[in-house]
């Protein structure tokens, strides 16, 4: 494999928890030296969330911790002790990049805001990701990525008519919209800085990208005076566009009609029941305005096929179909991942062999994904204070009898 | 619009962009950050422009506002790849370019001469991003997909939905535009390749797997526990942690925050604080205990105490006075709400882009990300159907007699 595109780049990573993580984890993936700052004292809230390996609670054995922090190296601090900051400090001088995503003012507190660093390293990338911004009325508030979905919208445009909004379920500003905006940004800011020798701030607030993600819908308010609501699986024009039920225990099959030649593939697939018979669902805006009497009829079909060989009648007719698959199904039954090789099994020092996300893109130049598991709690902090902070095996250990690396 | 006193970072980036779903956000991203993005339609125009909603709900293929959205700071051009003339146009501009953005179907520019081979042997330092819905090869690779079926297959939609429906799909097109946000990052990291080494890359982006990356701890639930996580819908996720209903509209409601950390003193503090009645309930030290906190009772006391409360406050009063007390609430806001939003007026999040159907500026999302030196900005609105054909085609020599029999041909 050829040099990784940011070998050469190291970051100062004060990010814990989702989106943060999830972007250096990102930059690490991809050849940057991530330095992870973390604490025994004030632990990722991410090590102690389950799933655990075995069910077993440990600091080192969340797989929630694990997917987001691959290839980085973990050193233990207690900011609170001034020396832990002065080697902060020192390991900022020979970083590329400093990110944090606490609420701002926490980095100014240790000393590390931007013109602090700055005065350190004056070509620094400074990555700040708060939940709403470096400023603003609302900038100190707090939240997750669950929480953010509510504030952008999202959660409110998710469910069916009628029903609670209950969005995705999961945290999801923090595991796409942010890392990809955050790392997308930071990845211009190195190339800015290649050509220019400048560095610069980034304020990432964690909701500005979600919001980003539903420009049509702002649009349609802001020049329409119309306000959106959650329509469920429908489809503005289209139908049968959703999840129908099959066969076996809460199976269920996604198919899009988006025209009259896949109703057409459909109908015969189901092998032309009486209910689709001539001419009863064309054209497509009559299956549209009668789409809930449609949507009963075909669930009453569907219900007789298993999924899987459902989905294949239906692709090979060219309708688009699939499975709503679980994480069962993901991981050890779909052979399209399995052929794109998509789940690495590395080995962690404490959970042993466990599966990781590669990256969604293959490419003929660079690696899948991560090449190194998650870090122990302070697996790297003797390696980084040697290496790097230019300190003996006496030093270290004598600082971390006075826990100051701890 | 575009300041010239400040720099773009992505300035001297020329990029070729095949208009779909499944590039047009990529190519957004590049654009607003200051990249020549040049987008291909089709001469009849690409299907965005089919898509609402409308200028005054009227169809046209003008008047689309996701069109009008995806598209901004890109120059447009029509050029026909299903002909000849069309297909050696594409490759003299390719030639020139750094990086293309397609979303065909797998094989499809092969099949038309134009996969990264040719384009390598006309530039090698040429990042040739491809996005499909399961990747270039494979069981899946020739499979008909939607943004369901893409939501369905990655495995996100199973966790989303009611315990007593089908499971529901998230909103707004989420698939593509995960696609489209890792197709970007992935055709960053390249490009940084190239400009290092002048060595090129074919990056392959699958919307399944991109969807696949926001299944949270599912997957890790199945292989370290050998569970399979549901859909919760509107019920707690742990006690404390959901929607609730307030007096004008739904709350979100994170008590105990995630993992290991103090908010739930912190939301109990409040509550006693606010006397609201029963909340002695929820003292003692099972309420740090994970088991119990996922327990039906659990999740039942705290709906007891809390629901009667929230729901004499307004979204407004709940979220101020929690965040008050640092408790991570947050209103289940509408999309009006956001554009009254202080903090985002405060930020002035939205931006005004002019629009040829319209009196008024279009009022749009802006900045995701704010770069102190090379700021996000709009270079210009989305482009006319072929608006920039004599620009673009005058940079490749061709003068406009060459143009009308293009035109003429149906090539562009």
């Amino acid at each position: 494999m050829a040099r990784l595109p940011l070998s050469g780049i190291r970051v100062t990573d004060f990010t814990w928890i989702g989106a943060g993580s999830y972007t250096t984890k990102i930059l690490a993936d991809y050849g940057a030296d991530v330095v992870k700052i973390e604490s025994a004292n004030r632990l990722d809230a991410l090590r102690m969330s389950a799933p655990y390996k075995d069910k077993v609670k440990g600091v080192n054995r969340s797989g929630y911790f694990a997917d987001r922090n691959t290839s980085k190296r973990s050193v233990t601090l207690n900011m609170k002790d001034g020396r832990a900051v002065e080697l902060v400090k020192k390991l900022v001088a020979q970083s590329d990049i400093v990110a944090n995503n606490f609420t701002p003012d926490v980095m100014s507190r240790f000393g590390l805001g931007y013109e602090d660093v700055c005065r350190i390293r004056p070509d620094i990338i400074y990555l700040a990701m708060s939940m709403q911004g470096s400023s603003g009325p609302e900038s100190r508030y707090l939240g997750y990525g669950a929480s953010m979905a509510a504030l952008t919208g999202l959660q409110h445009l998710i469910g069916l008519p009628g029903r609670e909004p209950i969005g995705t379920g999961t945290n999801y500003p923090d595991h796409i919209p942010n890392p990809c905006h955050a790392a997308f940004a930071v990845l211009a800011a190195l190339r800015h800085r290649r050509r220019t020798g400048e560095g610069q701030y980034l304020d990432i607030a964690q909701t500005e990208p979600t919001v980003a993600l539903l420009g049509p819908t702002f649009l349609d308010l802001t020049v329409n005076g119309r306000e959106q609501q959650a329509v469920g699986n429908d489809h503005p024009w289209a139908a049968p566009h959703g999840a129908y039920p099959c066969r076996g225990e809460d199976r269920w099959i996604a198919i899009c009609v988006m025209n009259d030649a896949q109703w057409a593939g459909l109908v015969g697939v189901l092998g032309n029941p009486g209910w689709a018979g001539a001419g009863t669902w064309l054209p497509a805006d009559r299956r549209h305005a009668q789409r809930h009497k449609l949507n009963e009829e075909l669930a009453r079909e569907t219900a007789k096929w298993s999924a899987e060989e459902l989905m294949r009648a239906l692709q090979a007719k060219g309708v688009p179909a699939g499975l709503v698959q679980n994480a069962e199904d993901i991981v050890s039954r779909d052979p399209q991942l399995a052929h794109r090789a998509h789940w690495i099994t590395l080995e962690h020092p404490e959970m042993g062999k466990t599966i990781y996300n590669a990256s969604p893109f293959r490419s003929l130049r660079m690696p899948a994904g991560a090449g190194k598991p998650a870090p122990l709690l302070g697996q790297h902090t003797e390696e980084v204070c040697e290496q790097l902070l230019g300190m003996t095996k006496e030093q270290v250990a004598e600082l971390k009898k006075e826990g100051v690396l701890a | 619009m575009s300041n010239p006193v400040t720099p773009s970072a992505l300035q001297g980036i020329r990029i070729l962009e095949l208009a779909g779903p499944y590039t047009r956000y990529a190519g957004k991203l590049f654009a607003d950050m200051g990249a020549d993005v040049v987008l291909i339609e089709p001469p009849a125009g690409c299907p965005s422009r089919r898509e609402g909603p409308y200028v005054a709900g009227l169809p046209g293929l003008e008047r689309s506002l996701s069109f009008a959205y995806y598209n901004t700071s890109k120059r447009g051009i029509t050029l026909n790849l299903d002909c000849d003339a069309g297909r050696a146009i594409f490759l003299e501009l390719a030639s020139n370019v750094d990086l293309v953005l397609e979303g065909e179907k797998a094989g499809t520019m092969a099949q038309r001469g134009l996969g990264y081979g040719r384009l390598q042997e006309l530039r090698s330092s040429l990042v040739l991003t491809s996005i499909t819905p399961f990747g270039q090869t494979g069981p899946y690779s020739r499979f008909e997909c939607e943004d369901l079926v893409g939501m369905a297959m990655g495995g996100f939609m199973y966790l989303s939905g009611y315990p007593d429906t089908e499971p529901v799909c998230a909103y707004g097109g989420q698939a593509y535009l995960a696609a489209g946000m890792y197709a970007a990052v992935a055709s960053m990291l390249a490009l940084t390749s190239a400009e290092l080494s002048g060595e090129g890359d074919h990056v392959d982006v699958s919307m399944q797997e991109c969807v696949v990356m926001a299944m949270e701890t599912a997957v890790q639930y199945f292989d370290l526990e050998k569970t399979v996580r549901k859909r919760f819908g509107a019920n707690q996720r742990f006690a404390g942690s959901g929607v609730f209903e307030c007096k004008d509209g739904y709350v979100y409601m994170m008590a105990a925050g995630i993992g290991a950390n103090k908010f739930w003193s912190y939301s109990l503090q409040w509550l006693v604080n606010e006397k609201v009645p029963g909340v002695e309930r929820l003292q003692g030290d099972r309420w740090q205990q994970i088991e119990f906190v996922q327990s039906d009772e659990a999740k039942r006391i705290f709906a007891e105490i809390f629901a009667p409360w929230a729901k004499q406050k307004t979204k407004a009063e709940l979220y101020h006075e929690g965040q008050k007390n640092h408790v991570p609430l947050a209103p289940v806001n509408t999309p009006r709400d956001i554009f009254l939003s202080k903090q985002l007026e405060h930020r002035g999040y939205f931006v005004d882009v002019e629009h040829p159907e319209t009196d008024l500026p279009l009022r749009m999302p802006g900045a995701p990300y704010r770069l102190s030196r090379t700021p996000w900005r709009v270079q210009s609105r989305a482009p006319r159907l072929g608006e920039h054909n004599a620009a673009v085609y005058r940079e490749t020599g061709r003068d406009g007699k060459e143009l009308q029999q293009l035109y003429s041909a149906g090539a562009i």
